[in-house]
């Protein structure tokens, strides 16, 4: 897939951050910007998390947050959304597009509109941005977790949990999602690095936890050695966590799971789920936010921020510092 | 056979829709084991007739009588509970039940299973089944098979059934011949004549002449709204009735 | 008496040859609404035969894949039977995916609130009370809905679908409700005797289901609503009322299924039954049911919510694209389909009138 330059968060903490520090400080009083932000769907703990960084940053520069979105990751739900808050002329648009292609043009009428465009988690045409050429290069910048990285993470944690060698599988929600698909492509290429380990067959589960549980209960049945499995989403790892329950294989297929809700932390604690990679949308909120507050007050912002991760298990999961990157509701 | 009083008689019975006199000083009269056909052209007031008689109309003026004494139906299921039962045309079975479910819908036998357990005693349903459709002559083998695996007079048979287990004195029958095949009809008729035969009263409408003079032992045309006349069988024929029906 | 009056007009012997129609007609009918544990069976020996030929293993000889089949198979079957009663009267419930994402988040916050007050054991109890009834609200709107303002029930249970949709993201703040009830857990995955509890109670709510459906008043009215609605309200059956307590037991079923949901993942999730309703449908209408209403059983939509579960279990055992899974369900709701429309041809009901 696309390779993007990321600059990593702790970059992106040491040079964006007094960029954005100086904007507020010559023209917050200026004037009270109005900057939308529209989730993947607004009923995901993530979106939710990461609204709360939004609305932190918008705090900090006297901006105010508009939250508006679909009900769920389509964009058949979604474009309406975006329509009404174009029509609204808010300041900014920070976006979660759900879908690479589909939302180009919808965002082109804001563009058109004169409203700058970020996206934040998910990104359209390749994502990278501002290059002159190509129909979906108008929006300013790109801030993310980095997927790839994640799921490169993910499957480390997963080869040093099995001792680097037998049978693991990815437990995915369904292919085109560019995230999910990214966590999947990341594990995968980073396991090369592990010829003791063999990647299996994918499991894709349309977010559906029983559906996840019984895939690892007939994955287990088939490979009775079967070591470990990587949950690339929320119910994934849920569904797949409770499978080994099921099994009866707590402790000996080992469970990393990709994202991280209040739930994990019981989860951790029972030792069902062995480890979790948080990402931190409450960053990828408040840069967001604070790129296009710099951009609106004249000063220029990276094209391309990524947000990093924290790996929860259960050594660090009681420790404040760890914990605050558990996404709350 | 007969007894002086009848089973249902209409006394000077009006119905008005409006300025529409549907139905205008009526009367007649169905003894034990009398079948009485009513006969007349399309808007001569058949139906309204029927569906007074069986609780879905008031009529505006006139009396009815069951057994020499004045009734006033306030629904059809009024109606039925004091003896009368009609018979639409739909037959309102339930296609996907039973013959015995048919007849007991609504009021299905109960029976405890393990002395606690109330289960529906499908076996009291199937013997009351065969045994009522016995006395139309219908004997079936499969007494549990829907009633849609039927023909039509078979179905014809399960609704007279219905009402003959549940003690109906008066059968109403809107078109029991429509839609029906040449042999199905004869069925029909097998079956009004038993009912005849176990003191029943029939009022049925028909539009088919040959049927009417094969079952009926009276006619009763109407014309716009009023009885144009009212003929025993024996002394009339088709020309007869026809002319009362048009008129002239 | 009848005899002499009958027997001139005895010319009719269409009786006779329809008995013997009837026999054959009812075997039909028997094999058609036994297809989907034909289906099953057929599926099991599919699966047997291919392991063995594959791998040397066994299928069916694994009592690790009979259980993981059945854990597979409880939600979507809690949902399916009370699905079957709506569908066999004529109707449906679309909300019942959501009514059983509201319980389990009820079920969690209940049982995570009145854990603090009482013993586990009994916080559990009250807690799966209070979420099963909790269910009964949105049932008991389609309900009244549906059979005193006569809003078609695709409609009626739609809107339902959305509220009790948003009312169960609200509760749950959007994210999932983590459950701190150990007994409530060890309920969602402990077993006794090699079978979970999850199976256990499941079974006890499909026999129940079974008797409603087959022994009771209740059930024989349903059939009749759903044949002929029109019939059945002549025959006195008050149909208000039976619609009403129709979508509320439905919701009922998706309750406890919302709550067993809670117990197995300790934590409730709106969009728990978001995924299943379709499947639930779909294990009704493979079951033997037609959308038409009037026709279905519970034993038929055990059968129909196994023959799902088979199908994508044992794809994944058997190590096929995963993509395959959707079509193989899809072809088995067709097929069934199919011999439902045979089965209603050959026996020529009302159709030919």
């Amino acid at each position: 897939m696309e390779r993007r330059a990321f600059i990593k968060s702790a970059a992106v903490a040491t040079l964006a951050a007094p960029a954005f520090l100086h904007a507020r400080h010559t023209s917050a009083a200026d004037q009270k910007f109005t900057i939308a932000l529209i989730p993947g769907l607004t009923t995901d703990a993530f979106y939710i998390t990461m609204r709360k960084g939004a609305e932190e940053a918008a705090k900090a520069v006297g901006a105010t947050i508009v939250f508006q979105g679909g009900p769920d990751f389509n964009p058949v739900t979604q474009v309406p959304v975006l329509d009404a808050v174009i029509a609204k002329q808010p300041d900014a648009i920070l976006i979660a597009p759900t879908d690479k292609d589909q939302l180009i043009q919808p965002l082109k009428n804001a563009s058109n509109a004169g409203i700058p465009v970020i996206t934040v988690d998910t990104f359209i045409g390749t994502g990278v941005y501002q290059t002159g050429s190509g129909d979906a290069d108008f929006p300013l910048a790109y801030i993310a977790s980095d997927n790839l990285l994640g799921g490169a993470i993910a499957a480390r944690a997963l080869a040093k949990a099995v001792d680097e060698k037998g049978k693991v599988y990815v437990s995915n929600v369904k292919p085109g999602i560019s995230t999910t698909d990214q966590r999947e492509q990341g594990f995968k290429e980073e396991m090369k690095k592990f010829p003791g380990i063999t990647v299996l067959e994918t499991q894709f589960n349309d977010d559906d936890a029983n559906k996840a549980a019984s895939q690892l209960q007939a994955v287990y049945a088939r490979n009775s050695d079967l070591d470990g499995v990587f949950g690339a989403n929320l119910f994934s790892a849920l569904g797949a966590a409770n499978g080994v329950q099921q099994a009866g294989q707590l402790g000996k297929i080992r469970v990393v799971a990709f994202d991280a809700p209040t739930s994990i932390v019981d989860n951790i604690n029972s030792g069902l789920v062995d480890m979790a990679i948080a990402q931190h949308p409450a960053e990828i909120g408040y840069f967001g936010v604070m790129a296009a507050y710099a951009h609106l007050t004249g000063n220029s912002i990276p094209i391309s921020i990524g947000t990093g991760f924290t790996v929860i298990d259960k050594a660090n999961v009681a420790d404040p510092a760890i914990a605050k990157f558990i996404y709350s509701d | 056979m007969n007894s002086s009083v009848p089973l249902l008689e209409v006394r000077n019975l009006s119905r008005y829709f409006g300025a529409v006199k549907a139905l205008d000083d009526c009367s007649m009269a169905v003894y034990p084991g009398e079948v009485v056909a009513l006969a007349g052209d399309n808007g001569a007031g058949k139906t309204t007739m029927i569906k007074a008689i069986s609780g879905v109309y008031r009529p505006t003026s006139g009396d009815i009588l069951i057994e020499g004494k004045p009734v006033s139906f306030s629904s059809p299921e009024n109606a039925r509970e004091q003896g009368i039962e009609t018979i639409y045309q739909d037959l309102a079975l339930a296609d996907n039940l039973s013959i015995g479910a048919n007849i007991f819908l609504g009021r299905e036998p109960m029976k405890k299973f393990f002395g606690f357990l109330p289960v529906l005693d499908r076996k009291a349903m199937a013997k009351a089944a065969e045994e009522t459709m016995a006395l139309l002559d219908f004997h079936v083998k499969r007494l549990d098979a829907p009633v849609s695996n039927f023909s039509g007079g078979q179905r014809q048979a399960v609704a007279i059934g219905r009402a003959v287990y549940w003690n109906a004195k008066i059968l109403v029958m809107d078109e029991p011949t429509a839609a029906l095949g040449v042999p199905e009809q004869r069925k029909v008729v097998s079956l009004i004549k038993s009912l005849k035969a176990q003191g029943k009263g029939v009022v049925f409408i028909s539009h088919n002449l040959q049927d009417i003079f094969a079952v009926s032992d009276r006619i009763v045309v109407l014309r716009r709204g009023v009885v144009a006349g009212s003929r025993n069988i024996a002394d009339t024929n088709h020309d007869d009735i026809v002319k009362l029906m048009v008129g002239g | 008496m009848v005899e002499d009056v009958t027997h001139p007009h005895r010319q009719v012997h269409v009786a006779p040859q329809a008995d013997h129609a009837d026999v054959r007609k009812t075997l039909v009918q028997q094999i058609a609404q036994m297809r989907a544990w034909l289906f099953l069976a057929a599926l099991l020996i599919f699966f047997e035969i291919w392991a063995r030929a594959d791998f040397g293993g066994s299928f069916v000889g694994s009592s690790f894949n009979w259980r993981s089949v059945a854990i597979f198979a409880v939600a979507p079957l809690l949902l399916a039977v009370g699905q079957t009663f709506v569908i066999i009267s004529g109707g449906i419930d679309l909300s019942a995916g959501f009514v059983m994402g509201l319980a389990a988040v009820v079920a969690a916050h209940a049982i995570n609130l009145l854990g603090v007050h009482m013993p586990l054991p009994l916080a559990m109890v009250l807690g799966i009370v209070i979420a099963v009834a909790a269910a009964g609200v949105p049932g008991a709107i389609n309900g009244l809905l549906i059979s005193r303002l006569k809003v078609p029930p695709f409609i009626g249970t739609l809107g339902m679908f959305g509220v009790a949709r948003g009312a169960a993201f609200l509760l749950a703040g959007g994210t999932t409700v983590p459950v701190k009830n150990s007994t409530f857990a060890e309920l969602g995955n402990g077993q006794i005797f090699g079978v979970p509890y999850l199976v256990l109670v499941t079974v006890v709510l499909v026999l129940i289901m079974h008797y409603l459906l087959s022994q009771t008043r209740f059930g024989q009215h349903n059939y009749a609503i759903g044949a002929n609605a029109q019939a059945a309200r002549r025959a006195g059956i008050n149909i208000k009322s039976h619609l009403t307590r129709l979508y509320v037991l439905s919701a009922l079923c998706a309750g406890l299924g919302g709550a067993l949901y809670a117990a197995r993942f300790t934590a409730g999730a709106a969009q728990a039954g978001e995924p299943l309703l379709l499947d639930s449908v779909a294990a009704v209408v493979i079951g033997g049911a037609s959308l038409f209403g009037g026709s279905g059983t519970i034993i038929g939509t055990i059968a129909g919510a196994l023959v799902i579960a088979v199908i994508q279990y044992g794809l994944v055992f058997m190590n096929v694209e995963p993509f395959w899974q959707f079509i193989a369900v899809g072809v088995v709701i067709i097929i069934s389909v199919l011999i439902d429309q045979l089965q209603r041809r050959f026996s020529g009901a009302k159709q030919d009138e």
